[in-house]
């Protein structure tokens, strides 16, 4: 008893249980999708979702949404592969990066949590808004691999120990958001607030700043994320990001990031993309076409929101103190 | 209690007002430590406003809060748990997902360095648990928790702030008796450690039980303190009322006519088995039990929003489709819910759609509702039922609990039901809103409507009910004529009688 119910309680063990199965069953069926290029794909290949991920887990452990991150991961893209075409140093564009996503971030945190404004809306809002910028500032250019930091492109062809270093980013990023998200207050405010938003102003807890911060923070990180994915394409145009929101909630929800809020960790987030993308490469390995792709992601969408209703109703119709008296 | 010692909390002539509304105009309290202070009052009395200033939530307008000789700092939540105070809640706000443990530390985890030390609160919250006498495991999240075991997690929660002024808002209105024994048990614990303990609550007898000196609001001023040594009861609800309340519970003989609802064998796996009565028209019948025991589940699997796994329930001879609540409010029968802002209200809607929601098929005309119509019928039932209300276009939120249980009643009382039930009709109603409530019901059996009234309140079901059906753990476990129904022969039945002796 004691084991199923800490096996309920680590809520990632269905994504990893899913992970392994999507791998070996796949790999049964076609054992080319057991070689380590498969595998490098993956990595490779999951890096962007991975990162935005981490970042979106911030905002839905709040029960909140940041939808703007799509555009936000494009235009800074652009930016650090136009701003180093015109002499800027590596560590100034990222800078750059990083200022215009905490910015924007920013704004979404202040609309939110100052306001009260609802996150769906405000950052549907600035999905919008971000993307129209860029369209005037991008107008008509593609950055083109000449025009990419040498360093991003360096990044993007080599591998530390077989694993690509997009992917190395990854887990260094999430090896420190994890234990920040897990043993500092700041964080657990944050899993506060998702759980129990009116309760948290009463015990204390500054929620305004914490909204405000946990979405400059969120803006930060995919403002990053931009060099990724340029490091990734190498390349950039007003295209770049479109859609890619939708993609990362998917993970965090199939991850076991809650988005009722109040649970969830960026180590799950980060599986549930490597889950979607596992699932992107089996599809292709084993010759089904494409487009079953995205209705299988839907799929495990509404399975991982099942799975996390079931979990809570379980836990519901548990009542210690009965059990005593 | 030592008097000799100064108090540990005063507020002295707090002033407070929101928009036009007075809530505060002259509220004393001094607490002194190692008591049991009840706080008094109607609702709309001022409790709530001069609990939340102490919980930081509010700041007075004029007047002083003093603790321990030194000014009291308002306005801050954080401040107000960091200086000493803490409010337990009617409903506790826990963080279902967090674990027991971080929500007795949530805000202020326990760190070593710049981290949160996860064994460390653990192992301090297991500390505080066994203290207390409660089997609790504190790794496991809050979710799911009675409200009563909800309750002793915030205790716990002012304990670990050695908190010295714990208020406890209305903590007994939704425990079981065995529930209330064991809160009973912890603030006599909390006393004898020299807390000041204010203890809010709309019972009476449990005041005159627990506490041992009062203080009694009205209109947003303190009336009175007393030793509860000193206090009679009679005299307590005059001072809160400012008048007499005569008769509490008015029930009148009633005609009984014909048998309108016949409950036959009804089971529900794991909530209630074999339950069998019948209701005639004119007739109040009681269903009482502890917290628990089956009574909501009973009701609403006639109403049919809960389903059952056997047995019938028949309206005038016509046994009623199951878990089709259309098909029973078409049949006469109306619900008036456990929890009126969950189940019983549309909170941000008018008083008038509120009234008329049941009625919107009847108000429609080519696809439109006649809002006239919808005014005119909440406008007499609000006169019928003495509301109190600026304008019917109000949101139902902005009334007091007992306004806004009437309209309630007002809802359910316009399709002319033939059968009325009222879950927890007076929960959180004050004692003059009650007996009103209480005189309605009783007016309405007398013009032939049959009501099943659940009730955890014993002198409400013995006042009101012509026959009683106590439950224990889902059994119906006997029926008592209003003549045979004494309290005790209740709390035996509802409680398995070789536990009271």
């Amino acid at each position: 008893m004691s084991i199923l119910r800490r096996a309920t309680r680590f809520r990632e063990l269905p994504v990893l249980l899913g992970l392994v199965v999507v791998y070996l069953g796949t790999g049964f069926l076609n054992p080319i999708f057991f070689s380590v290029s498969i595998l490098n794909d993956i990595f490779f290949g999951v890096a962007i979702v991975a990162t935005l991920a981490i970042a979106q887990t911030f905002v839905i452990v709040m029960r909140h949404i940041d939808l703007s991150v799509g555009s936000v991961v494009g235009l800074t893209s652009f930016l650090i592969g136009d701003l180093s075409s015109r002499g800027f140093s590596l560590l100034a564009v990222l800078f750059a990066a990083l200022l215009v996503g905490a910015t924007v971030g920013a704004v979404n945190g202040f609309l939110v949590g100052y306001l009260g404004l609802p996150s769906l809306v405000v950052t549907l809002a600035t999905l919008y808004i971000v993307r129209g910028i860029f369209n005037e500032v991008g107008k008509g250019q593609t950055i083109v691999e000449s025009m990419v930091p040498k360093e991003l492109n360096w990044l993007g062809l080599n591998r530390l120990f077989g694993i690509s270093y997009l992917f190395v980013i990854v887990v260094v990023l999430m090896l420190i958001a994890g234990v920040l998200m897990q043993r500092t207050r700041a964080a657990r405010d944050l899993y506060a607030i998702g759980s129990n938003p009116s309760a948290a102003g009463l015990v204390g807890i500054p929620v305004k700043l914490r909204v405000l911060a946990a979405f400059t923070a969120t803006g930060a990180i995919s403002g990053l994320a931009g060099a990724v994915m340029l490091a990734r394409f190498n390349s950039s145009s007003t295209q770049s990001g479109l859609g890619l929101e939708l993609l990362v909630v998917a993970a965090c929800v199939v991850g076991g990031v809650s988005i009722a809020g109040g649970t969830g960790s960026v180590f799950g987030a980060v599986t549930g993309a490597v889950l979607l993308q596992t699932i992107l490469m089996a599809i292709g390995a084993l010759g089904i076409p494409q487009f079953w792709q995205l209705a299988v992601n839907g799929s495990l969408i509404i399975a991982a929101i099942g799975l996390d209703r079931y979990l809570s109703t379980r836990l519901r119709s548990t009542n210690i103190m009965g059990a005593s008296s | 209690m030592n008097q000799v010692n100064p108090p540990v909390l005063s507020v002295l002539a707090g002033r407070k007002a929101f928009g036009g509304v007075q809530a505060l105009d002259g509220a004393d309290l001094n607490l002194f430590p190692g008591e049991i202070h009840a706080l008094l009052g109607e609702n709309g009395a001022g409790k709530s406003t001069l609990l939340k200033t102490l919980a930081g939530v509010h700041k007075l307008d004029a007047g002083s809060v003093t603790l321990n000789g030194k000014s009291f700092q308002q306005g801050s939540t954080r401040s107000a748990q960091e200086q000493g105070v803490a409010v337990i809640y009617q409903e506790p706000s826990l963080f279902p997902d967090l674990t027991l443990a971080e929500n007795v530390f949530v805000g202020r985890q326990l760190q070593s360095g710049k981290f949160v030390d996860w064994k460390k609160m653990r192992r301090e919250a297991a500390t505080l648990f066994s203290q207390l006498g409660v089997d609790l495991d504190v790794s496991r999240t809050a979710r799911g928790l009675s409200i009563a075991d909800q309750q002793i997690v915030e205790i716990i929660k002012a304990l670990s702030i050695n908190a010295q002024v714990i208020i406890m808002d209305e903590p007994t209105a939704a425990l079981s008796s065995k529930e209330v024994d064991r809160l009973f048990s912890v603030a006599r614990r909390l006393r004898d450690q020299n807390c000041a303990v204010v203890f809010v609550s709309h019972r009476l007898d449990e005041v005159f039980a627990l506490c041992d000196r009062m203080t009694v609001m009205r209109d947003g001023r303190t009336v009175g303190t007393e030793l509860v040594s000193d206090a009679v009861q009679s005299q307590v609800i005059k001072m809160m009322v400012g008048r007499e309340v005569s008769e509490l519970f008015p029930k009148t003989e009633a005609d009984l006519g014909e048998i309108v609802l016949e409950v036959k064998n009804l089971c529900s796996e794991g909530q209630f088995q074999d339950i069998n009565f019948t209701v005639r028209e004119g007739e109040i019948l009681g269903l009482a039990g502890l917290v628990g025991s089956g009574r909501s589940e009973i009701v609403r699997a006639i109403f049919g929003v809960d389903t059952y796994d056997q047995g019938s329930v028949i309206v005038n001879g016509t046994p009623l489709r199951k878990a089709d609540s259309a098909r029973a409010m078409a049949a006469g029968i109306g619900l008036v819910p456990e929890d009126r802002r969950l189940e019983g209200l549309f909170m941000p809607y008018s008083i008038a759609a509120n009234t008329s929601i049941t009625l919107l098929e009847r108000l429609v005309r080519k696809l439109v509702i006649r809002k006239k119509d919808e005014q005119k019928v909440a406008e007499n039932w609000a006169k019928t039922l003495q509301l109190k209300f600026s304008s019917l276009g109000d949101a139902v939120e902005r009334l007091s609990g007992g306004n806004q249980q009437k309209v309630v009643l007002a809802k359910w009382l316009a399709t002319q039901p033939k059968i009325l039930i009222v879950d927890e009709p007076t929960r959180g109603i004050d004692v003059g809103t009650k007996s009103e409530v209480h005189r309605l019901l009783s007016k309405m059996a007398q013009e032939g409507l049959a009501i099943i009234m659940v009730s955890s309140e014993l002198p409400e079901v013995l006042g009101m009910a012509d026959r009683i059906v106590v439950m224990r753990e889902g059994r119906q476990v006997g029926t008592l004529s209003r003549d045979e129904a004494t309290p005790e022969k209740v709390i035996s039945l509802a409680t398995g009688a070789a536990a009271l002796r």
